[in-house]
């Protein structure tokens, strides 16, 4: 993955994690991984095209979801119901948003597509042909992994 | 079952308080000793200790191997862990009781020969601290760790690493280079020393610098292969002549393994190719057909080399188009790469005229920046870069482990056109059935076989 298309997700994933949770948000250490992973519970998918082909996905446990959904809609929620999967996909949407802006500004066209919300126990994804940046958050609600799979159009 | 520890600590005010830590015993071992010293292995790996004498020998195995016994109708193979490795073993007559300990490991079990067999002991697994390569007497990989119990000092094996089906193959073939092979006493007349050095200091020699290629990879991640093997025996010979006593000739620690890798690198490492060596690989650059020259350059670093290398692209090819995929896995130093900037004077001649002045300091021109593009990329995954003209990929295999540089090679033969060529460190050198020498001292350039 380019190195200019980096930070734009990581701030991205920081600013706007950091303004609907209102907490204090750390992030962990990248990394690249290229062979099948766990999917911590949920799981919200946002295709990536333009420049670049590929998907990003945010990654995190069902009450790191919970959690997050209750705290982004002022109320507790204890049910994995359609306003905590919308919450979630709307959450997605925001980051990847502001990520693909910026990097807008430093001359790259990225299109995405609408995010889809995978919900269950003991999935895994994989990636055989793309290499995959892992970028871990913590926030107060539980960890949410940004993992960013995209390679160039050739 | 806990074992408990009073620790007396001043508090702030400078009265005394007594503390109670509790530590929990969670790791078992079964500690023996082999010339002289205490080592320990889990006891979930351990069966059975026993005693026993008769071996049935079997022949041309390796020397450490004793031979087969049978334990109650199971035969399980019979390891001297003394000889295996290379410790002083006690001369005892041939009918003489060994000390057995009858180790699982996975479904085979095997039976080690030791000097004395001591009895259980119980740590906490917090206690075990990490090998220190100061162990150069039993190769550090074989060992998970160390532990203090009651003054004594145990040193805890990795059963599991010392008998993983490949050491046991390569073993083999380092006992072949030095060792004879175990024979079993003759029947009349004395019997012959079991397992002894039959040649002497001489059959040090290939044991050391096995133990310096041991340490190389464990503190730098360097491995010795056929890549740079002729480099590695060449340089242990001007290092032994440097460090007089043979004991300062192993690798102590990371100061010593950096000392003995300096003159590895490829000239130019991390810095801007200079002038002699730009001019050098220009030369050797052939005509390349078509419009593009597609190069990869794994393991940029902070992108000197991939500058350097495309200034002399665009010079020497004036119609082609250049596209260049930089890639490293280290993010803070290629990070940087994409907009690095100096003064004028430290950039080499032949860069010069793609320079541009900029905020802080000079920089190259739009022309050699699009023409290349940092990935954050770790060279053991997939990548999507195919039909290569050029990979620039100097000391890179070098810093791969065996497996890794053969899938890794194998790759570069994939990638590459079949008019590809490729540049690797001065001191690394490719098998002549696939690739073709076609460079000049220092630089390393192939192209692939016909």
């Amino acid at each position: 993955m380019r190195v200019e298309y980096i930070n734009p997700f990581v701030e991205a994933a920081f600013n706007v994690l950091k303004e609907v949770l209102q907490a204090d948000i750390r992030r962990g250490e990248l990394y690249l991984k290229s062979t099948t992973m766990p999917v911590l519970g949920v799981a919200a998918l946002v295709g990536l095209a333009g420049d670049v082909e590929g998907r990003v996905m945010f990654d995190m446990s069902k009450t790191t979801a919970l959690a997050v959904a209750s705290a982004m809609n002022g109320e507790q929620l204890s049910n994995f119901d359609e306003l905590v999967k919308a919450t979630i996909t709307e959450l997605a949407n925001m980051i990847t948003a502001q990520a693909v802006t910026k990097l807008h500004d430093l001359g790259f066209r990225f299109d995405l597509t609408p995010p889809a919300l995978f919900t269950g126990d003991n999935m895994e994804v994989s990636d055989h042909e793309v290499e995959a940046l892992i970028v871990p958050m913590e926030t107060p609600q539980g960890k949410i992994e940004i993992n960013v799979a995209i390679r160039e159009r050739v | 079952m806990s074992e408990q520890e009073l620790q007396v600590q001043e508090n702030k005010n400078g009265g005394e308080v007594k503390q109670e830590r509790i530590l929990k015993i969670d790791f078992k071992m079964v500690t023996f000793s082999l010339a002289g010293k205490d080592y320990g292995i889990d006891i979930m790996n351990v069966k059975e200790i026993a005693k026993a004498n008769r071996f049935t020998y079997v022949p041309n195995t390796a020397a450490f191997v004793r031979g087969v016994y049978n334990l109650r109708g199971e035969i399980i193979p019979v390891i001297d862990f003394r000889i295996f490795f290379h410790l002083p073993a006690e001369q005892k007559e041939e009918d003489a009781m060994e000390n057995l300990l009858i180790i699982r490991k996975d479904e085979q079990i095997y039976g080690i020969i030791v000097d004395s067999i001591d009895k259980v002991v119980g740590v906490s697994s917090e206690q075990i601290q990490p090998p220190h390569p100061i162990f150069g007497d039993i190769n550090i990989r074989y060992i998970k760790g160390v532990v203090e119990h009651q003054g004594r000092l145990y040193i805890i094996l990795d059963v599991n690493r010392i008998f993983a089906q490949e050491e046991e193959r390569k073993r083999t073939s380092i006992e072949a280079e030095g060792m004879p092979l175990y024979t079993p006493p003759v029947m009349e007349g004395a019997s012959p020393a079991r397992g002894e050095n039959r040649e002497g200091p001489n059959q040090a020699v290939p044991l050391e610098v096995n133990f310096i290629k041991e340490t190389l990879f464990a503190l730098k991640h360097f491995a010795t292969t056929a890549i740079n093997e002729k480099w590695v025996l060449a340089r242990y010979e001007e290092w032994k002549k440097e460090r007089q006593t043979s004991d300062a000739v192993q690798l102590k620690d990371l100061d010593d393994a950096e000392a003995f890798l300096k003159p590895f690198y490829s000239p130019y490492t991390d810095q801007f190719w200079g002038d002699d060596y730009a001019a050098a690989v220009r030369s050797l650059l052939p005509d390349m057909p078509g419009k593009t020259i597609t190069v990869w350059n794994p393991g940029c670093g902070k992108g000197f080399e991939t500058f350097s290398f495309a200034c002399i692209l665009r010079e020497r090819y004036p119609e082609h188009r250049i596209k260049i995929w930089a890639s490293d896995s280290d993010l803070l130093a290629i990070s940087s790469a994409p907009t690095m900037a100096f003064e004028y004077e430290v950039f080499p001649e032949y860069c010069r005229p793609f320079l541009v002045k900029g905020k802080y300091g000079y920089g190259f021109n739009q022309v050699i920046k699009d023409a290349i593009l940092f990935e954050y990329h770790d060279i053991r995954n997939n990548n999507p870069y195919v039909d290569l003209d050029i990979i620039v990929a100097r000391d890179i295999l070098s810093f791969m482990s065996p497996e890794e540089q053969s899938k890794i090679l194998s790759d570069f033969d994939e990638k590459l056109k079949a008019s590809g060529l490729l540049l690797i460190g001065s001191h690394e050198e490719l098998p002549a059935e696939e690739w073709q020498f076609i460079g000049k001292a220092p630089v390393a350039l192939y192209s692939k076989a016909k």
